[in-house]
């Protein structure tokens, strides 16, 4: 790395700390990142300025009934963690996979083939570089995964509607284990929506499901998309 | 009951978390009457709007609640962790506003609001950026490295859009941003010696 490289990503550093980089930019400085000691002690010197900034926000009083509701919810959940509570209403189709993960995969891939679609382009990845996989699926979602290295972006277009009480959210499916993407999609106007997969490695298949605001712990709703992960 | 609360009240967040990972709702409600206040403030600063920033805060709490056991201590501390959550809630909410707005109608706050990123207005951008009171070391910066700060971190615009919206090279957007945030790291240096 030569130090002008170096400079012009170090330029980068407040915006990335502030999410201010477009989500292509991101994961460039995040590579970057990686291998840069520099900008690694230059971001944790950094980090406590960061975490000031709510502080400028000023100071509002959240209303007693959102802790009431909160803690309502919170308290239904743990009942029904605790198994103090058969919550049927809440148990949607992927209940039980992390427990049964041989069954769920199964299910899942009778479900995947309503939705698999056809595979629309392939291409990149002999040389190292980025590999993009384009997929038009049954249901008129259009699907792109880009993967650079361990990360994976993924792009939906023609996404339909989510109600306000629902969210889309990502999960990837790893060594027979299930885990939720952090990020949420957010469809923009025109259905297309993106998020990010920061660790693609052993990644057999990536969906997505319609959740309860907020999102879930586990899948709780039908796939509206999924996707096999070439190895 | 009382005794048991006043055990967990004198647990450290870090100690709080492994107990909302395993689904102690009392351990949450002591996260949540510690830090719901600054929560909600930072939502109510980004979305502008109390039943929204109620919304927002609510789903963030409820997210950290269902991922507790994903909280990891060795990336900070748990305030910074749980903020960085509602902030990125409220600054979804605002896109996802933008998304479903219906008609664009530049008399009207709401629907101006609605508007995508990137067509936003400057009047718009400037508007949220001094809506609410600049506190503390944000409030001892340049008016033009703060400004950018709070375009970005409380209005989620990208370096690209707040160039556009300021008429400066995106280059000087980002020098502003390190600047900025380097003065406020000096001035809490400060503070604590």
């Amino acid at each position: 790395m030569s130090s002008t490289d170096h400079t012009s990503w170090s330029e980068d550093l407040a915006a990335y700390m502030l999410g201010a980089l477009d989500p292509s930019e991101a994961a460039g400085f995040e590579r970057h990142l990686e291998g840069c000691d520099h900008c690694q002690a230059e971001l944790r010197w950094l980090e406590p300025a960061l975490h000031s900034l709510p502080e400028a926000a000023g100071r509002q009083q959240p209303s007693p009934r959102l802790r009431e509701t909160l803690m309502a919810e919170v308290r239904a959940d743990a009942r029904r963690a605790h198994g103090g509570e058969p919550a049927k209403e809440r148990r949607g189709f992927f209940s039980g996979w992390l427990l049964k993960p041989a069954a769920g995969l199964a299910v899942l891939a009778l479900l995947v083939a309503g939705i698999l679609g056809y595979e629309v382009g392939r291409d990149g990845g002999e040389g190292g570089g980025p590999t993009t996989i384009e997929r038009q699926l049954d249901n008129g979602i259009a699907v792109t995964m880009v993967q650079d290295g361990n990360r994976g972006t993924l792009q939906l277009s023609n996404l339909p509607e989510v109600r306000s009480d629902k969210v889309l959210e990502a999960w990837v499916e790893r060594e027979g284990e299930v885990e939720a993407v952090p990020a949420l999609l957010v469809p923009d106007r025109n259905g297309q929506a993106e998020t990010t997969i920061a660790d693609m490695s052993g990644v057999a298949t990536v969906m997505v499901t319609e959740e309860p605001r907020g999102g879930s712990e586990t899948p709780t709703g039908e796939p509206i998309m999924s996707m096999e992960v070439p190895q | 009951m009382a005794l048991r609360r006043e055990k967990t009240e004198r647990l450290a967040d870090e100690e709080l978390m492994p107990l909302v990972g395993r689904k102690d709702p009392e351990a949450f409600e002591v996260l949540y009457d510690r830090h719901g206040g600054v929560a909600y403030s930072l939502a109510y600063r980004i979305v502008g709007d109390r039943a929204a920033a109620e919304e927002v805060t609510q789903e963030a709490f409820i997210s950290v609640w269902r991922s507790g056991g994903r909280f990891d201590a060795a990336r900070g501390s748990v305030r910074s962790w749980l903020l960085s959550v509602v902030r990125n809630r409220a600054i979804d909410f605002l896109r996802s506003r933008a998304g479903k707005a219906p008609k664009l109608n530049f008399n009207d706050d709401a629907a101006l609001e609605a508007r995508p990123a990137p067509e936003r207005t400057e009047e718009e951008a400037l508007r949220r950026e001094t809506a609410g009171e600049v506190r503390g070391a944000l409030g001892k910066l340049p008016g033009e490295q703060s400004k950018v700060i709070e375009l970005a971190y409380f209005g989620g615009f990208s370096h690209s859009e707040i160039a556009s919206i300021l008429g400066l090279p995106m280059g000087t957007v980002k020098g502003r941003m390190r600047l900025g945030l380097e003065k406020i790291r000096g001035e809490l240096a400060e503070e604590l010696a």
